[in-house]
């Protein structure tokens, strides 16, 4: 039972800081940007290869996620921005462009295997009936980390008070003295680097490859959706929820129904699960589990 | 129409007259993906094959050519790969790939186009009804489920669980070794099919262990098995013995600690006269085989060299003729091969391996 909720968990770390990502930046700019899957698969080659070059692990981490921030913010002022004065539907498109761009590049840079970071073989510690690897304990560390800081700052500080300010009315707050363009650009790099730290947490707990951001573009849309676009912490609970549920359908032993001893649905049968979902919330909450505040202003 | 036709195979026909003094002869491998480390291995038994022959005169009185290409282990890749052999080359025979899943569509489309195909490393019971004009001088896994399911159940073990590739050679091997592990009168606790080319086999490795087996067996192409060795050790699966089917194969790319301790069975690669075959092996790339494979592909272009001047042409149907011919008792680097009725090679010896401080070790 323990070991299932490690498994949930463990998959909730994979989707949450990018659906936490995109939903910030749609309280936003008013687009769900798809790149960001493709930012947390660079934070984690990035990250990788930054080792492989002989830069220590630590270090490695702290360059590739800043750079896939700066990286977010540059594609934003560039091509994201522009293509929002066309329209929101424009930019999602064309993240959706930009993010099949990134594959083909991993796919040249890094090649089709998947890669890890090189980490002393460590033996599984045994939590209850669970066991969990200290580099996937040190994965969950550094996802609670970031939702802390990003919480405090978004709750607790100046800085989010304008971020709020500005999701809610971009024109008041604008009448007030915010610079709204200065707020769009920090929760985009603020979303870069959340998603960043996630690929690097999934790398950390295994592997990553040319198409582990595509692989999480469902999921974590159906997470952002669940959880209510534009409203960042719904988004935790949206992740949990596939989690849990791409966690039910493939652990589930069937076996004794059958009078086998085991028998389960294969495990292609995750990816269905959130698809499901994600028809299910568009189709009876489209703003998702909890109204956002943003609603009801 | 028929005209183009005729004029087509008139110009083919020319055309294969014009190169008739140089053979060149095709091969699809993985040299990238998932299986990369098996592909390179069977490119360098084709390299000491092309040496050895052309050090003896070559054929038909030129160097033998090999075009190689590569099939990155995505099927699309190699039916491109193999249409510009076809195409472009003017191969009249190819040999490869590696994963049954490939080789077959890739035999399928050669032997449309009239052109020989010589299985090197794929071993799925679907390869025997391809049709004539395909051969393989590997064993198919009728055999190897068989022997590997006696051995198995000869080790002690009576509930066990399957995990394999979903693809045709996965099923045929699993359905193989179940089927003769039932006869024997064990028990297959769960079979899982998993998915190729993923990151993590976590949930795949936990419905595995669900029915609490005595013995794992697995088998899983280099990187894919890389990561479910390493997975299986997170999730303490290892406690249980695990037996790989082609053993090498699934060790190949994994972590020696992953992996210590397993047992398994593979190809007997190394025939009554191979021996000069393996010295020059090692001492061209500097040390032991690094997979089983690298023998089968030698052998094929031995075979394929030998057959073209016994044809004394280039013709694909002569060269069939002639392969079936010197088939009937051929001693290769890898044993004799004893090729069937279906092109097929008859008897196939195994090993029985254990990995002892990172080596696989023979067993008996």
């Amino acid at each position: 039972m323990f070991q299932f909720l490690v498994d949930v968990l463990m998959r909730a770390c994979d989707l949450m800081l990018v659906a936490i990502g995109m939903s910030a930046v749609y309280s936003l700019m008013k687009f769900p940007n798809i790149a960001l899957v493709q930012y947390a698969a660079t934070g984690g080659v990035l990250a990788i290869a930054l080792q492989k070059a002989g830069v220590p692990v630590g270090v490695a981490i702290i360059f590739a996620v800043v750079l896939t921030g700066l990286l977010a913010v540059i594609l934003n002022e560039f091509l994201f921005n522009r293509m929002l004065k066309i329209g929101s539907s424009t930019a999602m498109i064309g993240s959706l462009a930009v993010s099949m761009v990134f594959s083909a590049a991993f796919l040249v840079t890094v090649g089709p295997n998947p890669s890890r970071f090189a980490l002393p073989v460590s033996r599984p510690i045994r939590i209850l009936d669970a066991r969990i690897t200290e580099p996937q304990l040190l994965g969950f560390a550094i996802v609670a980390a970031a939702i802390g800081i990003f919480a405090f700052l978004y709750f607790r500080t100046d800085l989010g008070r304008c971020m709020r300010a500005t999701s809610t009315n971009e024109v008041l707050a604008d009448a007030t003295g915010i610079d709204t363009g200065r707020m769009k650009t920090i929760i985009v790099l603020i979303s870069g680097v959340m998603a960043a730290l996630g690929g690097v947490a999934i790398a950390l707990k295994g592997e990553v490859d040319s198409q582990v951001g595509m692989d999480l573009l469902l999921p974590v849309f159906a997470s952002a959706i669940l959880g209510g676009l534009g409203n960042p912490f719904g988004a935790i609970a949206g992740a949990l929820l596939i989690s849990a549920a791409e966690t039910v359908v493939t652990a589930v032993n069937f076996g004794p129904l059958m009078g086998e001893v085991a028998a389960f649905l294969p495990v292609a049968y995750a990816s269905a699960i959130s698809f499901l979902l994600l028809v299910a919330a568009l189709l009876w909450r489209p703003r998702g589990l909890f109204v956002s505040e943003v609603k009801r202003v | 129409m028929k005209s183009i036709l005729l004029s087509g195979v008139f110009v083919l026909g020319l055309s294969m007259a014009a190169y008739a003094q140089e053979a060149v002869i095709g091969a699809i491998l993985p040299l990238s993906g998932s299986s990369a480390t098996q592909g390179e291995d069977q490119r360098r038994g084709m390299e000491l094959a092309l040496e050895k022959i052309n050090a003896g005169g070559g054929v038909l009185g030129h160097p033998l050519k090999i075009v190689t290409e590569d099939s990155g282990g995505r099927t699309a890749t190699a039916l491109d790969a193999a249409k510009k052999l076809v195409t472009v080359d003017k191969v009249p025979v190819i040999l490869g790939e590696f994963s049954s899943g490939i080789t077959i569509p890739i035999a399928q489309y050669l032997l449309q186009q009239g052109r020989a195909h010589i299985n090197i490393g794929s071993s799925s019971t679907q390869i025997r009804t391809l049709g004539k004009g395909a051969f393989s001088v590997i064993g198919l896994d009728d055999v190897s489920g068989t022997f590997a399911a006696q051995d198995v159940f000869a080790d002690g073990a009576r509930k066990v669980a399957v995990i394999a590739p979903n693809n045709a050679y996965g099923q045929g091997i699993a359905n193989a070794f179940a089927a003769k592990f039932k006869a024997l009168g064990g028990a297959i606790t769960s079979t899982v099919l998993y998915t190729e080319g993923q990151t993590t086999y976590r949930r795949e490795l936990q419905q595995l262990g669900a029915g609490a087996p005595d013995l794992y067996v697995y088998t899983a192409y280099g990187k894919e098995s890389a990561t479910i060795n390493r997975e299986s050790f997170e999730l303490g699966l290892n406690d249980k013995k695990w037996y790989g089917l082609y053993l090498t194969m699934c060790t190949a790319d994994s972590d020696p600690q992953y992996v210590e301790g397993q047992i398994g069975m593979d190809l007997n690669y190394i025939g009554g006269n191979g021996a000069d075959y393996q010295k020059a092996y090692e001492a061209k790339y500097k040390g032991g085989f690094t997979s089983t494979f690298n023998g089968f592909a030698y052998d094929g272009v031995m075979l394929v060299a030998a057959a073209i001047n016994k044809a004394n042409s280039l013709d694909p149907q002569k060269i069939e003729t002639a392969i079936a011919e010197i088939g009937k008792s051929y001693e290769g680097a890898t044993g004799p091969i004893v090729l069937d009725a279906d092109g097929q090679r008859g008897a196939q010896p195994y090993l029985r391996l254990k990995i002892e401080s990172g080596k696989a070790i023979a067993t008996q």
